[in-house]
């Protein structure tokens, strides 16, 4: 396995590369000027030119590409055009916990509310507890999640104002102590995450409730049965266990989503994640950041998906690599 | 079976007794009403921001939140006051004014760090003398020195300021570069001189030479190279009412009062925080829970329902300083572009056939759709603000679809086989192109497709993502487009409408007439602002009777505000137009 590990790796530095290289020059192509804003009456004619001068951007494509190139060999992803030249990096590193933090949550009640609804439509398959959580999670699932989002603050925080509308953290929250803090964090992360999460688990409740009706079926259930055991021993541990196999995959596919972002939740609730650095640096044709950004969401999709090739081995004893 | 059921309802039940202490830990934390306690938010404003500030630096700051912060943070030369009564611009300094106050908007000239100034009799020099008692926030004196020193910031080519084009007259700008040594002067550290290399006029000069100043004794270590990397960029060290206290960049951004301020005072109000809230539905929503105190531009189809749900939100509108217009190519772009000839439109080159357009748009309809009596129809980009310019004579065309046809088949346009009029072999049939993501635009688009659909003219709609859109408009791909202007407190319209396209580079229409440049150099020679009045009724004249573009409406931007606000007055030149005076009503003592 370590091989296979070790040969993967290998395999994805030409691809991130390639990734890269071909992001380099389809946002150079695409139409549209990182200089625009600076073109408007009452501006000089020649500060666009000076910019485009400061940014390197009058170069050939060819020496542009090269001396990217340089830099990025040597960990150096340039400076942001639309960020007051803070280094791409840095922007990364202020964004990049945010994101994680709501998605590691988001993932967690995910899969949590995801498998438990699963397994009860399942067990309880054509009930009306079955139909009324299949058309339930059907119903959030085609949802798009801007308006539910918006739907949440409408009910949540404007009719009965239990929660805030937006941001990380109450004005002054510095304030309140480590702890203080902490909660606020969570009184804010509350509707995002909700929102998130219902959309996600109906995804994965339905995942989970047709492999387990499909393990339900096997033999070696019956026989559990046969042999006398619990409902529970063999619901839990015989069926559930291979049920899982398909879904543990999922979770692999979800790391992207850890360091993407999620876009419309971030701009709604105003939180300063990866989803909004990266459409805005497409707004605004900042070449150094959306490569960047690239670069870390293209790095998670690789491993994303070696991290679901092994944990399917791990998981599944049939399956060598 | 039963069994199983039971533990899945125990382990269900759990996590939803874990969701509810979660939510009643916090609707008790909510239950504080905001998080700031009833005094600390009697001292505190808090702005909704769509964008962040990017650099807190008045050479090279872009953002419009970053020109608003820096206002505060930053001292100016003069004060500039905006008189609504006449819709003139007016500069203070503590002895003198350029001209009297007359408006309902007048300004303390005590933020102004210039005692007074004298124009040279051949308005090549202006000299200002500076008050010996300002200081920087970190206690230094503010000297004439600093001023010359952030001039040659401005003027650095490297630093690419977006305000150099104020450096336009000082000796040596004629010849490529400005000579510093020679146009500004500082025999002492109140005294500063700048040298023009031609006349300019007093208010002109006033103007150019107010630029904000840097401390000298902070920035002179900084490379230009590095200039834009600068930490101080994110520190900044002014000497105006306002400190910045605390940046969570692209989350908030506060300032305090800065205690030590004597231009003119410390900022009344303890406290202002820019809170940055990217979605609009939400700013509103802030605003209405009362979180937020200001938010811009409040669509009116909103207000019912803002101030139903929080009675305590007013809606405060400035001037007219924002229009809509549908842009017509006047000559053939393609052609244009590959010989740099002129010739005229196939559809739209023929001022008549523009004259009908605008007779077939029902202009009334869209903005009493949409705008309501936050929209003022347009007949030229002279704004009905800037009163001391504006031709009220002029009757704006109506809403005349007879006639529209009549001047359309004068011109040779007739119906053809299929309904659509037809001009040798030519149909009249075209796409009207927008950006994306801007409903006013798009609903007047619908309107403006039926209106000229009813007098056989076929236009299809095509929205455009708004790069995409402005590198079209600039390279004149689009035939027709609509759009939309902010004009400049000063009028200077040759960018927009010279008939040397080179040099207009927003002429995207391409209209050319000669007297309209006369014109404006003409407006320009006059050594009064004032004095310029019968070139720009002239002005207005050719542009209705031309009509290079449908002008569509002017927006009254609608601003909400809370009501425990005081003191706030608004005009064109800002919402924001007197902050360092607004106070705030005390909430009742519970």
């Amino acid at each position: 396995m370590l091989r296979y590990i070790l040969k993967r790796l290998l395999i994805a530095v030409p691809l991130i590369f390639g990734v890269l290289t071909l992001t380099f020059f389809i946002i150079r192509l695409a139409p549209g000027d990182p200089a625009a804003f600076f073109i408007q009456p009452g501006i000089s004619p020649n500060v666009a030119e000076q910019i485009r001068q400061q940014y390197g951007l009058n170069d050939p494509l060819p020496v542009q590409y090269v001396k990217w190139l340089g830099n990025v060999l040597h960990g150096d992803f340039g400076r942001s055009f639309s960020r007051a030249q803070q280094p791409v990096i840095e922007v990364i590193a202020e964004a990049l916990p945010v994101t994680m933090t709501i998605a590691v949550l988001t993932l967690v009640a995910n899969f949590a509310f995801g498998i438990i609804i699963g397994v009860i439509s399942a067990v309880k398959q054509n009930s009306f507890l079955d139909r009324f959580l299949t058309v339930t999670a059907l119903f959030f699932y085609s949802m798009p999640e801007f308006w539910l989002a918006l739907m949440m603050i409408i009910l949540f925080a404007l009719k009965w104002p239990l929660f805030p509308v937006s941001g990380l953290n109450e004005i002054g929250a510095e304030s309140y102590g480590a702890f203080g803090f902490v909660m606020d964090r969570i009184w804010h992360l509350a509707l995002p995450v909700t929102v998130l999460s219902i959309n996600g688990s109906a995804g994965i409740a339905r995942y989970v409730r047709g492999s387990m009706l499909e393990v339900i079926r096997q033999d070696y259930v019956r026989t559990a049965r046969a042999k006398g055991l619990s409902e529970r021993v063999v619901i839990l541990k015989h069926a559930l266990r291979n049920a899982l196999l398909p879904v543990v995959t999922l979770m692999g596919s979800s790391l992207p989503f850890i360091f993407s972002g999620a876009l419309f939740i971030e701009v709604i609730f105003a939180f300063p994640g990866m989803g909004r650095v990266t459409v805005e640096a497409i707004f605004a044709r900042d070449y150094p950041l959306i490569i960047a950004n690239t670069f870390v969401s293209g790095t998670m999709i690789v491993f994303g998906n070696l991290l679901a090739d092994v944990l399917y081995a791990v998981v599944d004893p049939r399956i060598k690599l | 079976m039963m069994k199983t059921n039971k533990r899945l309802y125990r382990l269900l039940s759990i996590s939803l007794l874990a969701t509810s202490t979660l939510l009643t830990a916090c609707s008790k934390s909510g239950g504080k009403a905001g998080a700031l306690s009833g005094a600390a938010r009697d001292s505190t404003l808090v702005i909704g921001m769509l964008g962040d500030a990017d650099y807190l630096n008045p050479v090279i700051g872009a953002s419009l939140t970053s020109s608003e912060i820096t206002g505060l943070i930053y001292p100016g030369l003069l004060q500039g006051e905006f008189d609504t009564k006449t819709g003139l611009l007016n500069y203070l300094a503590l002895e003198k004014r350029l001209r009297p106050s007359s408006g309902p908007d007048e300004k303390s000239p005590k933020g102004a760090l210039a005692r007074t100034w004298t124009m040279s009799p051949d308005h090549r020099s202006i000299t200002y003398t500076l008050r010996a008692d300002a200081k920087w926030a970190d206690g230094q004196p503010v000297t004439s020195r600093d001023f010359k020193f952030v001039y040659r910031l401005y003027g650095n080519l490297v630093i690419a300021s977006p305000r150099q084009q104020f450096l336009s007259e000082l000796v040596g700008a004629d010849k490529g570069a400005v000579d510093f040594d020679r146009a500004i002067e500082t025999p002492d550290d109140t005294t500063l001189i700048f040298h023009f290399y031609k006349p300019v006029p007093e208010h002109l000069a006033l103007f150019h030479t107010s630029l904000t100043p840097l401390p000298e004794h902070l920035w002179k270590n900084v490379k230009p190279q590095e200039f834009r990397e600068s930490k101080l960029n994110q520190q900044p060290v002014g000497a105006g009412p306002y400190r910045l206290a605390a940046w969570n960049k692209q989350q908030s951004l506060t300032l305090s009062s800065s205690a030590s301020c004597n231009l003119p005072k410390p900022g009344n109000i303890k406290r202002i925080i820019y809170r940055i809230i990217p979605d609009y539905t939400v700013r509103l929503a802030q605003l209405q829970t009362g979180d937020v105190d200001v938010v811009e531009n409040v669509k009116p189809e909103d207000f019912a329902a803002v101030q139903k749900a929080n009675p305590n939100v007013d809606i405060k509108t400035i001037g007219l300083r924002v229009y809509d217009y549908v842009g017509w190519q006047n000559i053939d772009g393609e052609y244009y572009n590959s010989t740099g000839k002129a010739r005229p439109h196939p559809l739209f080159g023929d001022p008549a056939v523009r004259r009908a357009l605008t007779f077939a748009i029902d202009r009334q309809s869209i903005i009493d759709g949409y705008l309501g009596d936050y929209g003022v129809i347009a007949k030229t980009d002279i704004s009905p603000s800037l009163k001391w310019a504006y031709d009220d004579s002029i009757k704006p065309y109506g809403f005349d679809q007879a006639q529209a046809v009549r001047l359309l088949e004068q011109a040779g346009w007739l119906p053809g086989p299929d309904g659509i009029r037809q001009k040798s072999g030519k149909r009249f049939s075209f796409s009207l192109y927008t950006n994306a993501g801007n409903a006013r635009r798009n609903y007047a688009c619908v309107i403006i497709q039926q209106n000229l659909r009813q007098i056989g003219i076929d236009c299809k709609i095509e929205i455009q993502e708004s790069n995409v859109f402005f590198q079209n408009l600039q390279e004149r791909k689009l035939g027709a487009w609509m759009a939309g202007w902010a004009i400049g407190l000063e009028i200077d319209p040759l960018d927009v409408w010279g008939s040397d396209l080179k040099k207009s580079r927003f002429n995207f229409p391409g209209f050319i007439n000669p007297r309209i440049d006369q014109l404006c150099e003409l407006a320009k020679s006059k050594m009064r602002t004032e004095e310029a009045r019968p070139y720009w009724i002239e002005y207005q004249k050719i542009l209705h009777e031309e009509q290079p573009i449908t002008f569509l409406y002017w927006i009254r931007e609608t601003q909400g505000f809370s009501k425990r606000i005081q003191g706030a007055k608004l005009n064109i030149s800002g919402t924001y137009y007197n902050i360092d005076d607004w106070t705030l009503k005390p909430s009742i003592a519970p």
